[in-house]
């Protein structure tokens, strides 16, 4: 494998080696599936914009290190005043191993295997690059890759497949695989109070309610005010300087994103994940309106307005600060005689509250008088 | 160990097995002078008893069948979300058994495929990583006894003696051998950026569990487990992988850990906003109160294991631990905090691990009042109830690591008191 790699940067011009070997036609589409591996860290297409790595729009023909507004490894800035330019010859080199082609790069992707996916993944990127769709070869210059980092031993090493496949660019102990940005967006699903991570949608108050009396008010009550012991979540505003304060939605939590990622990630109990982001918007607008933070049926809650709303106690939370409490603070030796003044009485018993549980079949505590 | 029910009704059986046997003419000739126990030849010293293959995973012997977790069913809502409590006034040493470790779920106990099992990094990372439990299993493992503390436990006896037993006052704790990997090699794997100040672990159960932990804690000593006491994680604590937090709330060792994300700020989540925060008397509250305080318990005599054999020479023993460190020292009373000794401490001093203690008196049959007061090595000294009470009024009900009461009577009956 290695050694039919160096064989192809160095001796022969793509084009002229896929024509003797029976290679499968490159396949846009198939390169889309490819591109899966790439969507963590780039976008292409419309809009695209850079992520941890440049957007890809019109790489071809683009000289390395030049998509503007990205910060790019000195390396890769360096490969590119020396004369990159991004076609399916120096493409085709670096994405077989990355690492090994320019040296000192950021992009942390091991690099395609398969000469197939990266013939495939090409395809589909020149979809993306204006004039450059029709399968047109040899615009390869021979003299580039006198200016290209010349193919080294460690190069071979980066493309020789690993004993049990795990891509040995990240880290220390180079374990693990990277993650798709479909697997990340299938669990990262928390949501910040800044609206880090709300998704797109929407729901209104008179909607929630529907959601909430079927699937929330055998437990929350019908108005929020709970069944037995499951959490209250209405009322109980200006309580919590009392004796018993209420602790609620409206009366405790300081933030409304966390009332979404709760329900989103864990309601309804015992069927988690069953509701759409529109429900949770209903039902987060509804819980609002419930605690009288909105007043209108026809309230919309959305990621637009979602973090315009401020919940009643949101300034009600402070840092840690026991250590300062009196009994910490000083950190004095403990008294060890005469501590306390006259013989200690009791004033009060647990025995006499009876809350604690019989121990079944004759174990465990015995009865106290 | 105590004398408990379960062996004293044992006892009584015995003798009268062997009085029916004697009865019956198939015992010794004579009846001997002694202890039948003694005298009499016993069944399991007659006939051999099942092989090898009988219990190829070990139980308990059946006498000590009262030895179990025990559930408080008026807590909670549902059973599904709920806890029970480790019998502590069963146990020694420091290392609870895995089956008698307190179990806290919010959605009930997750049942995972290993091979299933993936944990995701990702957020403010260089790359975004996925792990078999298998790749988890080629980091260098370390071993380390850490004790785990729910921050209620003792709560529902922050407004005075309520819950007749140590296991219901304190049974919120356990403590075992980890065996896993650094949280920081998982971290340093994908390379958090140096904007990443805070991490969020994510459990894979239907609460899929999350809390905020700073990056300083996070590198400095959490540990990605997957063993305790040797064997595989139990699933009630988090098989196959949990997060382990050393000296921290329970809360934030997330079990059936799944995710880790990296972030700039705190995700100010359920568990850490409306739940596990300290509401005061001036209506403020304390949020992310990590740190378990030094704090300690007397195990036996207790109200589930009372004195049984009459005054002379008697036992006290428990448990003291502290978030911060080892403990350096722990004292007894007998007099309600009047006067202390200081108790002898045995068996290991691990940091953020649970310390054994015993005091040995001969007790007079008078009535006692039963405290233990720890000190931790950082000076820290475990306070008065009526100290952390004045503190932080009538509703802060985590973190109570006030001093214990056990009134003992002169019959040796054990209750759960508060005195003056």
């Amino acid at each position: 494998m290695s050694k039919f790699l160096k064989t192809l940067a160095v001796l022969a011009p793509l084009s002229l080696l896929c024509n003797n070997v029976a290679w499968a036609d490159p396949d846009a589409e198939d390169g889309a599936k490819v591109f899966n591996k790439c969507k963590a860290c780039h976008a292409v297409g419309e809009g695209a914009k850079h992520k941890v790595g440049p957007e890809l729009n019109d790489l071809f023909g683009r000289t390395a290190g030049t998509a503007e507004g990205y910060k790019y490894s000195p390396a890769m800035t360096k490969a590119g005043e020396e004369g990159l330019v991004w076609n399916d010859e120096t493409l085709h080199a670096y994405l077989a191993a990355p690492r090994g082609y320019v040296k000192g790069t950021k992009m942390a992707f091991a690099g395609l295997k398969k000469k197939e996916e990266i013939d495939d993944l090409l395809a589909y990127l020149k979809t993306h690059t204006s004039g450059a769709a029709a399968p047109e070869e040899k615009e390869a210059e021979p003299e580039r890759k006198s200016e290209a980092p010349a193919p080294t031993e460690e190069r071979k090493a980066e493309a020789a497949p690993a004993p049990d496949a795990a891509p040995k660019t990240h880290g220390v102990f180079h374990l693990g695989r990277p993650a798709t940005a479909d697997e990340i967006a299938a669990w990262d699903i928390d949501v910040r109070p800044d609206g880090h991570g709300l998704p797109e949608g929407r729901g209104t108050v008179a909607e929630g309610e529907a959601l909430f009396t079927d699937q929330c008010a055998a437990c929350h009550g019908d108005f929020g005010e709970a069944i037995g012991r499951w959490p209250v979540l209405a009322g109980g505003q200006d309580t919590l300087t009392n004796d018993r304060p209420v602790k609620t939605i409206g009366s405790y939590w300081p933030y409304l994103s966390t009332v979404y990622d709760y329900i989103r990630r864990a309601m309804p109990f015992g069927n988690a994940r069953s509701l759409s982001d529109d429900d949770v918007y209903a039902l987060t607008a509804y819980v609002l309106y419930l605690n009288d933070i909105v007043t209108d049926e026809d309230f919309e809650l959305s990621r637009d307005n979602f973090t315009s709303v401020e919940m009643p106690n949101k300034d009600g939370f402070i840092d840690d600060d026991r250590l300062s409490e009196p009994h910490y603070a000083g950190k004095a030796e403990p008294c060890m005689n005469d501590c306390r003044p006259g013989k200690a009485e009791i004033t009060m018993h647990a025995a006499v509250l009876d809350v604690t549980p019989d121990a079944e079949d004759g174990e465990g505590s015995p009865s106290i008088e | 160990m105590t004398n408990t029910p379960t062996r004293r009704s044992f006892m009584k059986g015995g003798l009268g097995a062997g009085a029916a046997l004697a009865a019956a003419g198939l015992a010794a000739p004579a009846r001997a002078e002694g202890d039948p126990a003694i005298t009499e030849i016993q069944d399991w010293n007659r006939y051999s008893g099942p092989g090898v293959d009988a219990s190829p995973y070990g139980k308990p012997s059946k006498f000590e069948a009262g030895v179990v977790r025990r559930n408080v069913a008026w807590l909670t809502a549902d059973p599904v979300s709920s806890v029970n409590f480790t019998p502590l006034h069963e146990l020694d040493g420091i290392i609870t058994p895995n089956g008698l470790c307190f179990e806290r779920h919010h959605a009930g106990v997750a049942e995972i495929d290993p091979h299933k099992h993936r944990l995701m990094i990702n957020g403010l990372v260089e790359t975004p990583l996925v792990f078999t439990m298998a790749d988890l299993m080629r980091f260098p493992r370390e071993n380390h006894v850490y004790f785990l503390e729910c921050a209620a436990n003792s709560g529902m006896e922050w407004r005075g003696a309520q819950l007749n037993g140590c296991q219901y006052t304190h049974g919120m704790i356990h403590c075992v051998m980890y065996t896993g990997v650094k949280l920081k090699h998982l971290l340093d794997e994908a390379g958090v950026k140096t904007n990443g100040k805070w991490v969020m672990p994510e459990g894979a159960d239907a609460s899929a569990m999350t809390r905020s932990i700073p990056m300083e804690k996070a590198m400095e000593d959490c540990l990605v487990a997957f063993r305790m006491n040797g064997e595989a994680l139990r699933p009630e604590q988090g098989y196959p992988l949990r997060l382990v937090v050393p000296g921290w709330e329970g809360n934030m060792w997330v079990k059936w850990l799944r995710r880790l994300e990296v972030g700039d700020e705190p995700w100010q989540a359920r568990e850490e906003t409306s739940k596990y925060t300290d509401l005061l008397a001036n209506g403020k509250a304390r949020r992310f109160t990590f740190l378990m305080d030094v704090k300690s318990v007397i195990t036996s005599p207790s109200p589930q294991a009372p004195i049984t054999h009459g005054r002379g020479r008697t036992v006290v023993t428990g448990l003291a631990w502290s978030g911060t460190g080892r403990i350096k020292r722990v004292d007894v009373s007998l007099d309600g905090g009047r006067n202390w000794v200081t108790a002898r401490l045995d068996g290991p001093s691990l940091p953020k691990a649970l310390h054994r203690f015993y005091h040995e008196f001969d007790w007079d049959g008078s009535e006692l009042f039963l405290q233990s007061r720890a000190m931790d090595e950082a000076g820290f000294v475990q306070p008065t109830k009526q100290e952390l009470r004045a503190a932080r009024g009538p509703n802060s009900i985590y973190h109570n690591n006030g001093i214990q009461t056990w009134h003992v009577a002169t019959d040796g009956a054990v209750e759960n008191v508060e005195i003056s």
